[in-house]
């Protein structure tokens, strides 16, 4: 008999979606029910591509923006994300654009939605204790293999290798938005503009689909986006500004 | 009269919701914009993670023993995996609490049009527990003044501490890098596992 060596549960990376997706699994369940759960996730985060990815022509999200697919001919998941994105749009005064960019581009909520959903599915299956990032952004139940809460960093927004912040909890969403992507711009929709003001922005909630999609809002609005987070019922953050400080609510649930 | 009480109540909430982490020393989490001079702590310190032992983002239970693990010196939780490591994991019974088995494994370096990427793992077993980014293309001009700032804010001797990877951590948020480059670098270190 030799001891045990590694943690129990499982870890997966996957690279869909154009981003790497993580899955741990800290509960102590037999390796092939790890392993169907671990496949189920990633089945649903490449059908998620397969019916929201801007870049694949014949996605669901492409040929409803082209006119080849009526709303009422899209999945049920379109049209509840689409339904969801037009709801965002008017809580957010606009800033939430799914059509910031010219086209159609859900992604700003999907990423979020998607690992959200999957959280949902491990926690009905019996996996009461995980954390799904994908791509950054965290949906973390229970506790870790080390039987302590999650505990989540906060990547420093100048230093890919650094963390700001550690966050720390049994069940919380955490959507971090920034700019200091290449690439990965958010555009101030109403000046059509790339956003200025916040470098930064985490959000903590329930939902994580929500919390990516305020997170990119409050980059949108810029300065401005300080206040309207704070008035976010049910919604903790922390944001870092162009000239580099960190503010934050005195609830964000940090580690100790 | 009521109603400009909680006005002026409101604006005070809302107001101190904006906690301006400046200068707090110990507090270990504010980005802090630097004073003018402040003294660069080490040249090493503050320069691109480079090679195989840059970071420490091992989520391992040991706790980090400086609490300041800078990358520029070699691996962060020093005393622990390399102490471990060239045991061999043959029929030696162990402290069943010390899940001691992390390696690393590093991709090669993808060259893309704006510079290098560079991608390692962190196994556990044959697990794998984290991917992190070694290297990074560099911004253009501001964005790297705006990264001098920051580090020479928290190499320097002010107090400020930024927690590092080393910090024990389960899970990083922020956008991962999405580009090709990063892909490759990381299916290339998955293979080399």
């Amino acid at each position: 008999m030799t001891a045990p060596l590694t943690r129990p549960g499982l870890r997966r990376v996957e690279h869909i979606m154009g981003t790497a997706i993580s899955l741990d699994v800290a509960d102590d369940l037999p390796d092939a029910t790890l392993r169907a759960l671990a496949d189920d996730v990633f089945d649903w985060m490449r059908e998620v591509d397969a019916r929201f990815s801007t870049y694949r022509e014949d996605s669901e999200v492409r040929r409803f923006e082209r006119g080849e697919l009526l709303l009422s001919e899209a999945s049920e998941d379109v049209r509840a994300v689409l339904a969801t994105c037009a709801d965002l749009w008017g809580a957010t005064d606009g800033f939430f654009d799914a059509y910031a960019t010219g086209g159609l581009d859900p992604s700003g909520y999907v990423k979020g939605w998607a690992a959200q959903v999957a959280s949902d599915r491990l926690l009905a299956a019996g996996a009461v204790n995980h954390c799904v990032n994908a791509g950054g952004d965290v949906r973390a139940r229970g506790h870790s293999a080390f039987g302590r809460p999650w505990r989540i960093g906060v990547r420093h927004p100048w230093d890919a290798n650094a963390t700001c912040l550690v966050l720390a909890g049994t069940d919380l969403a955490v959507a971090t938005s920034g700019v200091y992507e290449r690439g990965h711009h958010v555009r101030d929709p109403r000046r059509g503009a790339p956003a200025q003001g916040l470098r930064s922005v985490t959000v903590v909630g329930p939902d994580l689909g929500l919390a990516d999609a305020y997170a990119t809002t409050a980059v949108a609005m810029g300065r401005a986006g300080v206040t309207w987070l704070d008035r976010l019922p049910g919604h903790t953050h922390a944001v870092v500004t162009d000239n580099a400080r960190l503010l934050r609510s005195p609830t964000l649930p940090v580690a100790p | 009269m009521r109603r400009a009480f909680l006005a002026i109540t409101g604006l005070a909430a809302s107001t101190t919701a904006l906690v301006v982490l400046k200068g707090s020393p110990g507090t270990s989490q504010a980005a802090q914009e630097p004073p003018a001079g402040t003294p660069v702590g080490s040249e090493a310190a503050g320069a691109p993670p480079s090679g195989t032992d840059a970071p420490a983002a091992a989520p391992t239970a040991a706790a980090t023993s400086s609490p300041w693990p800078t990358r520029g010196a070699t691996r962060s939780p020093a005393a622990r995996p390399t102490s471990r490591a060239p045991a061999p994991r043959t029929t030696t019974a162990r402290p069943p609490q010390q899940p001691t088995t992390t390696r690393r494994v590093t991709g090669p370096i993808v060259e893309n049009e704006y510079g290098n990427v560079q991608v390692q793992i962190v196994l556990n077993g044959d697990r794998i527990v984290e991917a992190l980014t070694l290297e990074l293309p560099s911004g253009p001009g501001e964005t790297e003044r705006h990264s001098d700032d920051v580090r020479r804010a928290y190499n320097g001797t002010s107090g400020e501490v930024v927690r590092r990877q080393g910090a024990d951590l389960d899970t990083v948020s922020g956008a991962t890098e999405t580009s090709d480059s990063y892909r490759r670098s990381l299916r290339a270190a998955i293979e080399r596992a």
